[in-house]
C-alpha cells in the first residue's frame, strides 16, 4: 500500500534577530493510511514546528526551505493538475510547493489540527458552536463538489460581505442553521451531554476536557484524512487524558482517517500508536514499529526516553530528564556530527561525522539515524566531553 | 431582566459622579478670588444696588443654602440665569449643544473610517513600508496639537488654496436636512459639508492617529493568539480569520480606552472650536470664563459631565455585550 | 529598584530600533536647548524692534503691496522683503527674533511637563497605592473621586481653574544670566505656576489607576501577605514592596505623560491662559491672526511641539516596548 503522507528531506527554518534556527532538519518519514503515527520527543526536539510544516501552518519569520511534503489524493492531484503540475507526481501532491489559498482549501477535508491548550485555541468572544459550525460552513460551501479546490478557493465562498452583514446585525449568526445542526451532531459525536445548549455556550462555560472534545469535534467538521493532534492531552487533567485518547481512537476506527500524534508522553505513544519517530534536534533519529521501539531500540537517546518509564502502557509515564540539553538548534551552532553526541553515553570519535539513516537488523520498518546500529559501542574510541564545549565557545 | 438591572445601577452610580460634578463646580466659586457681584455691577454702583443685585442672585445667603437651592433647581432644569446675556444658562447651553455634537460626531466618524483600516493594514503588512506610513502618521497625530493643525489647515486649505471655508457655521445639520428634503435643496447639506470638513479633521486626526496606534498593537498581540493558528488550521480564509475573529477581539478593549478618551475628545473640540470660530460649547465657555458668567460656565461643565457619564454607562455596556467573559453585573 | 535585568531589556530594545535611538536624540535635543537657552538664543527673545517686523525665515521672500499717495497721486508700492540670517526663523509683528523665541519657548514646555508630571505622579501615586493597599471603603471612596475628575474634560477643568484663580507666575532668576556668562537676555525665566499646578491636577488620576492597580496586585501576594503577618505596617510595605514593583508602568506612563502635559500647556497658552508671553502655544496664537500675510509666526512654533513631542513619545515606546507594562493613560493631551 502506498503511504498517504510521503514527506522527504523536510527543512523549516526560523530566521529570527538573534540568528538563523534549523527548527527541522532534512526530514523523512512516510505515514501510512489509516495509522496512528507518533513523534514523541522533548520540548525543544522540533515536533510542534513538524506538525505546523505540514499543513503549512508556518509563520513568518519561519519557513520551509527545503523538502517534499506529498499527499495521496487522486481527485486533488486531478484537479490541480492544471494551474499546478509541478506540484502533482501521480496521485501525490506536494503541499510545500502549493499556493497558500489552495492549501488553505485542503485545509478541513484533507487534514485538519488539534492543539494542545484548548482553552486558547478557541476565540473567547464566540461561542463553541459557531466556531464549529463555520469549520462546517466553510466546507458545506464549497458547494456540491465538497473536493473541489477550485469552488473553494473561489472567494465568493463564505466572505467578508456575509460578516459585514453579521457586524449590523451583531445578533445575527454568520454561519447557516444546517451548520449550526451539524456542529450540535459534532458535539454529540465526541460525547459532549446537552449539544443542544452547549452549542450556544462559550468557552470558559467549558470545561478543559470538554473544550479538548469541542476542538476535536471542530477538527472532524470537514471530515478530514489526516489529523495533526500537537500533543493533544498535555494540559488536561490524568482522568481525561484517558478519555479524549479513549475519543480520538473510537474516532479513528469508526471513520479510518490517518492521526498523526505529537506527544513527549511516551505513555500516550505506546496507548495510541501503530509506528513511531522519536525525534531529537529537528530529526528524526528512530523510527519503527512501536516494538521496534520499547523493545529493540538502538539509538541510547530513545533508550534513555524509555529508562524513565515504570510501567508501560499507564498514561502516565513522564520523560525523565536525559542529562544535558536539547541543543539551541542555532544554525551557527549545529555542524554536521550526530547532535546528540554531547548528551551521549556512548560517544565514539565516529560521532563526529553525521550517522547515516540505517536499519535495524535488516527489518525494513525499523530504521535509526546511530552508529551503533552497525558496530557495538568501544570504550577506546569514546568522546572526551570536554570537545564540544570547546567547540560551542 | 439583567439588562435593566446593569443600566439602573450604573445610572446610579453614574448620578453620583454627577452628583459629585455638581458639588465641584459648586465649589470653584468660592475659591476664586473676587466677588462675582463685581462682573455683573456696573463699575459705579452704589453698594445698595450691588447689594440688591446680590440679593436678586442669591448671593446674600449661606453657602449651605445656596448649595441646596443650587441643587433643587438644577434637579427641575433651572441652570439659573446668565449673568450677562439675561437669558436662561439652559437655553443658551441647549443653543450651542448641537454645533458642538456634531463636531464630536463628524470627527469621530472620520476617526473610525480611517483608522480602523489602517490599523488592521499596518498590522497585518507589518514592516512593509504601509506599516512604516501609518506608524509614522499615527506617531505624528498623536504628537501634534490640533490647534496648531487646524491654524495649519486653514493655512493651506484656506488661504493659499482657498478650497474651503475657515471659520463659522453658517447652518446647522438638521436645517440642512430639513432644506434637502423640504426644498429639494442641496444648497444646505453643502455649506454644512463644506464648513464642518476642517474642524472634523483637525479633531480627528488625533483620534485616528490614536486608535490607528491601538488597532495596530492589539491585533498583532491578538494575531499571537493560538486560537487564530486553530481558526487557520480548520480551514478558514484569511481574512475571515482577521475581520471576524482578530479585529473583533481586538476592538473590545480599544472601545473601553475610547470611552476614557471621550474627555480628551471634549477639550479637543473646545480648542478647535476656537480656532474656527465654531458656534459651539467650547466657545462658550472660553467667553463665559473670561466673563466669569458663573451660571454659564456650572451649567456647561455640568452637561459635559453628564455627557460624559451617560457615554461610558453605553461604553461599558456594548463592552460587555460583545465581551461574554464579563457578565452584566 | 530597576533591576540589571530591565537595563539589559532597555538598552537591546535601543539597539535594536532606530526610532528609540531618534526619541533619544530629540529629547536631549530638546533638554540642551532648555537649559543653555541663554547661550543658543541669538538675541533677547522679548526685544521688540518695530522696523524689523514680520521678516520670513532664511531663504523665503514676502512682497506687501502698499497704496501710497505721492505727489497726490495714488500708486501701489510693492515692498519685498527677504529673510536673512540675522533672523534665520525669521521676525513676528513685533520684530521679536522667532528662533531666540523658539529656544526660550523649550523652557516654558519642558518646565511645565516634567515639573507637571512629577506633581501628578506624587499625588496619584499616592492615592493610588492608598486606595489599592487599604481596600475596602477608602479604594471606594477615593476611586469614586477620581472617576468624577475623569468626567471632567481635562482641558476645559484647567481652563476653568486657570480662568478663575487667574495665571499666577513666578519668576525664578536664570544662573547663567545672574553670573554675568551671558548679556542681553531675560535675567528671569517665568514658570506658569498655576498652568503647571492645573494640569498636574487634572493628571494625576492615570497615575492614580495604575498604582492602584499595581498595589492591587502585590498585596495579594504571598511575602507581602507574609511581612503583614509579622507585624510590618502598612506604609512601609508599600514604600518596600508595593511601590519597586509599580516602579515600571509608572515611569513608562510618566514619560507618556510629559507629551500629554507639553501639548496641555500649549492648548492653554494658545487660549491665552499660560501667564507667560514666551512659550510656544502663546507664539502660536500671536501667528494665527497674520496667517494670510506672515505664514512663519504660527508654523515655527508648532512644529518645535511637534518635534519635541515626538520625541518624548518615542522614547515613551521605546520603555514601553522594553519593559511592557499593562497600562492606560495613552493620550489626553492635545
Amino acid at each position: 500500500m502506498k503511504p498517504i503522507l510521503r514527506i522527504s528531506d523536510l527543512s523549516t527554518r526560523f530566521f529570527t534577530k538573534s540568528g538563523q534556527v534549523n527548527a527541522v532538519e532534512s526530514l523523512s518519514m512516510s505515514i501510512d493510511d489509516g495509522e496512528v503515527f507518533g513523534i514523541v520527543g522533548e520540548s525543544g526536539s522540533g515536533k510542534s514546528v513538524t506538525a505546523r510544516s505540514l499543513i503549512r501552518l508556518i509563520e513568518s519569520p519561519g519557513k520551509i526551505t527545503a523538502g517534499k511534503i506529498e499527499y495521496r489524493n487522486a481527485e486533488v492531484a486531478d484537479e490541480i493538475e492544471d494551474s499546478n503540475p509541478e506540484a502533482v507526481d501521480g496521485d501525490y501532491v506536494d503541499l510545500a510547493a502549493l499556493p497558500e489559498d489552495v492549501v488553505r482549501s485542503l485545509r478541513g477535508p484533507s487534514f485538519s489540527m488539534i492543539f494542545q491548550d484548548p482553552e486558547s485555541s478557541f476565540n473567547p468572544t464566540l461561542t463553541v458552536g459557531e466556531q464549529i459550525a463555520e469549520a462546517v460552513e466553510v466546507q458545506r460551501r464549497a458547494s456540491s463538489n465538497p473536493r473541489s479546490v477550485k469552488s473553494r478557493t473561489s472567494s465568493s465562498a463564505y466572505s467578508l460581505r456575509s460578516y459585514a452583514y453579521g457586524t449590523i446585525m451583531p445578533n445575527r449568526s454568520y454561519v447557516s442553521s444546517e451548520s449550526k445542526d451539524r456542529a450540535v451532531e459534532l458535539l454529540q459525536q465526541v460525547g459532549i451531554p446537552d449539544p443542544e445548549e452547549r452549542v450556544d455556550e462559550y468557552p470558559h462555560e467549558y470545561s478543559g476536557g470538554m473544550l479538548q472534545r469541542a476542538m476535536i469535534a471542530q477538527a472532524l467538521a470537514g471530515e478530514p484524512d489526516i489529523l495533526v493532534a500537537d500533543e493533544p492531552t498535555t494540559a488536561l487533567d490524568v482522568t481525561i487524558q484517558a478519555q479524549v485518547l479513549n475519543l480520538l481512537r473510537d474516532i479513528q476506527e469508526e471513520t479510518g482517517m490517518t492521526i498523526l500524534l505529537i506527544t513527549h508522553n511516551l505513555g500516550v505513544i505506546a496507548r495510541m500508536c501503530d509506528r513511531v519517530g522519536v525525534m531529537y534536534a529537528g530529526e528524526i533519529v528512530e523510527r519503527g514499529t512501536l516494538s521496534n521501539i520499547f523493545d529493540e531500540a538502538v539509538h541510547p537517546y530513545t533508550k534513555g526516553l524509555l529508562g524513565s518509564i515504570p510501567d508501560i502502557g499507564s498514561a502516565g509515564g513522564r520523560l525523565q530528564p536525559i542529562e544535558g540539553n536539547v541543543p539551541s538548534l542555532m544554525d551557527e551552532e549545529m555542524g554536521n556530527r550526530c547532535y546528540f553526541a554531547d548528551r551521549c553515553p556512548k560517544a565514539m570519535k565516529t560521532c563526529l561525522e553525521k550517522p547515516a539513516d540505517l536499519s535495524v537488523d535488516g527489518a525494513k520498518e525499523h530504521e535509526v539515524q546511530c552508529v551503533l546500529a552497525k558496530e557495538e559501542y568501544d570504550e577506546s574510541d569514546a568522546l572526551d566531553p570536554g570537545q564540544f564545549e570547546g567547540e560551542d565557545s | 431582566m439583567r439588562l435593566t438591572r446593569f443600566f439602573i445601577r450604573r445610572t446610579l452610580q453614574g448620578l453620583l459622579v454627577v452628583w459629585g460634578v455638581i458639588t465641584i463646580v459648586f465649589l470653584l466659586r468660592f475659591i476664586t478670588p473676587g466677588n462675582p457681584i463685581d462682573f455683573v455691577a456696573p463699575l459705579d454702583a452704589s453698594p445698595e444696588l450691588r447689594q440688591s443685585l446680590a440679593a436678586d442672585l442669591g448671593l446674600d445667603k449661606p453657602l449651605y443654602v445656596q448649595y441646596f437651592e443650587y441643587v433643587t433647581s438644577l434637579v427641575q432644569g433651572d441652570m439659573g440665569y446668565s449673568f450677562l446675556r439675561g437669558q436662561p444658562a439652559s437655553d443658551i447651553i441647549f443653543r450651542r449643544l448641537p454645533a458642538t455634537l456634531e463636531l464630536a460626531i463628524a470627527s469621530t466618524v472620520v476617526a473610525i473610517v480611517f483608522s480602523i483600516p489602517l490599523g488592521v493594514i499596518s498590522a497585518t503588512r507589518r514592516n512593509e513600508p504601509v506599516d512604516y506610513a501609518a506608524t509614522s502618521f499615527s506617531l505624528a497625530g498623536i504628537s501634534t496639537p490640533n490647534f496648531w493643525l487646524g491654524i495649519m489647515l486653514i493655512l493651506v486649505v484656506g488661504v493659499q488654496f482657498e478650497l474651503l471655508p475657515t471659520s463659522r457655521r453658517i447652518i446647522g445639520f438638521a436645517p440642512a436636512v430639513e432644506m434637502l428634503i423640504f426644498d429639494q435643496s442641496t444648497l444646505g447639506i453643502r455649506a454644512w459639508l463644506e464648513h464642518i470638513i476642517l474642524p472634523a479633521v483637525t479633531l480627528g486626526t488625533y483620534f485616528t492617529a490614536l486608535i490607528v496606534r491601538l488597532t495596530r498593537s492589539g491585533m498583532l498581540e491578538e494575531l499571537g493568539k493560538s486560537y487564530v493558528e486553530s481558526s487557520r488550521a480548520k480551514g478558514l480564509p484569511e481574512t475571515l480569520v482577521r475581520y471576524k475573529h482578530v479585529l473583533r477581539n481586538t476592538m473590545i478593549p480599544i472601545i473601553t480606552v475610547l470611552g476614557l478618551q471621550l474627555g480628551t475628545l471634549i477639550g479637543g473640540a473646545v480648542i478647535t472650536e476656537s480656532v474656527f470660530s465654531w458656534p459651539g460649547l467650547g466657545t462658550l465657555v472660553i467667553d463665559a470664563i473670561n466673563q466669569r458668567d458663573w451660571p454659564l460656565i456650572q451649567g456647561t461643565i455640568i452637561i459635559i459631565g453628564t455627557g460624559f457619564v451617560i457615554i461610558n454607562i453605553f461604553v461599558d455596556a456594548l463592552y460587555t455585550y460583545l465581551n461574554p467573559q464579563v457578565e452584566f453585573e | 529598584m530597576i533591576s540589571d535585568r530591565v537595563k539589559q531589556s532597555i538598552r537591546a530594545e535601543l539597539r535594536r530600533s532606530l526610532m528609540a535611538k531618534i526619541g533619544i536624540v530629540l529629547v536631549v535635543a530638546i533638554i540642551l536647548v532648555a537649559t543653555f537657552a541663554p547661550f543658543l538664543a541669538t538675541q533677547n527673545p522679548k526685544e521688540q524692534n518695530l522696523s524689523e517686523s514680520n521678516i520670513p525665515p532664511v531663504g523665503f521672500t514676502e512682497s506687501t503691496e502698499e497704496i501710497q499717495f505721492i505727489d497726490g497721486e495714488r500708486q501701489t508700492v510693492t515692498e519685498t522683503v527677504g529673510g536673512s540670517l540675522d533672523h534665520p526663523l525669521g521676525t513676528n509683528q513685533l520684530g521679536q527674533d522667532m528662533f531666540s523665541r523658539v529656544v526660550y519657548g523649550a523652557r516654558t514646555s519642558l518646565a511645565v511637563g516634567v515639573l507637571g508630571t512629577l506633581i501628578a505622579m506624587l499625588t496619584g501615586v499616592t492615592v493610588g497605592l492608598i486606595a489599592g493597599f487599604y481596600g475596602g471603603r477608602v479604594d471606594d471612596g477615593l476611586m469614586r473621586f477620581a472617576d468624577i475628575m475623569l468626567a471632567f474634560p481635562a482641558l476645559v477643568l484647567a481652563i476653568a481653574l486657570i480662568g478663575l484663580l487667574g495665571p499666577q507666575t513666578i519668576d525664578i532668576p536664570d544662573p547663567f544670566v545672574a553670573l554675568g556668562l551671558v548679556d542681553g537676555m531675560p535675567s528671569s525665566f517665568t514658570l506658569p505656576l498655576t498652568v503647571t499646578l492645573v494640569v498636574a491636577l487634572v493628571n494625576w488620576v492615570w497615575f492614580a489607576r495604575v498604582a492602584r492597580g499595581e498595589a492591587l496586585t502585590v498585596r495579594e501576594r504571598n511575602y507581602v501577605k507574609a511581612s503583614r503577618s509579622l507585624g510590618a505596617s502598612n506604609p512601609r510595605l508599600m514604600i518596600r514592596h508595593v511601590l519597586p514593583n509599580s516602579l515600571t508602568p509608572i515611569i513608562v506612563l510618566a514619560t507618556i505623560q510629559v507629551a500629554v502635559i507639553i501639548l496641555l500647556e500649549s492648548s492653554l497658552s494658545f487660549l491665552g491662559f499660560s501667564g507667560t508671553n514666551l512659550s510656544w502655544g502663546f507664539d502660536i496664537s500671536q501667528g494665527r491672526d497674520l496667517l494670510a500675510t506672515s505664514w512663519w509666526i504660527a508654523t515655527v512654533p508648532g512644529l518645535a511641539i511637534v518635534l519635541a513631542v515626538i520625541g518624548i513619545n518615542l522614547v515613551g515606546d521605546w520603555l514601553r516596548d522594553a519593559l511592557d507594562p499593562d497600562i492606560e493613560g495613552e493620550g489626553g493631551g492635545m
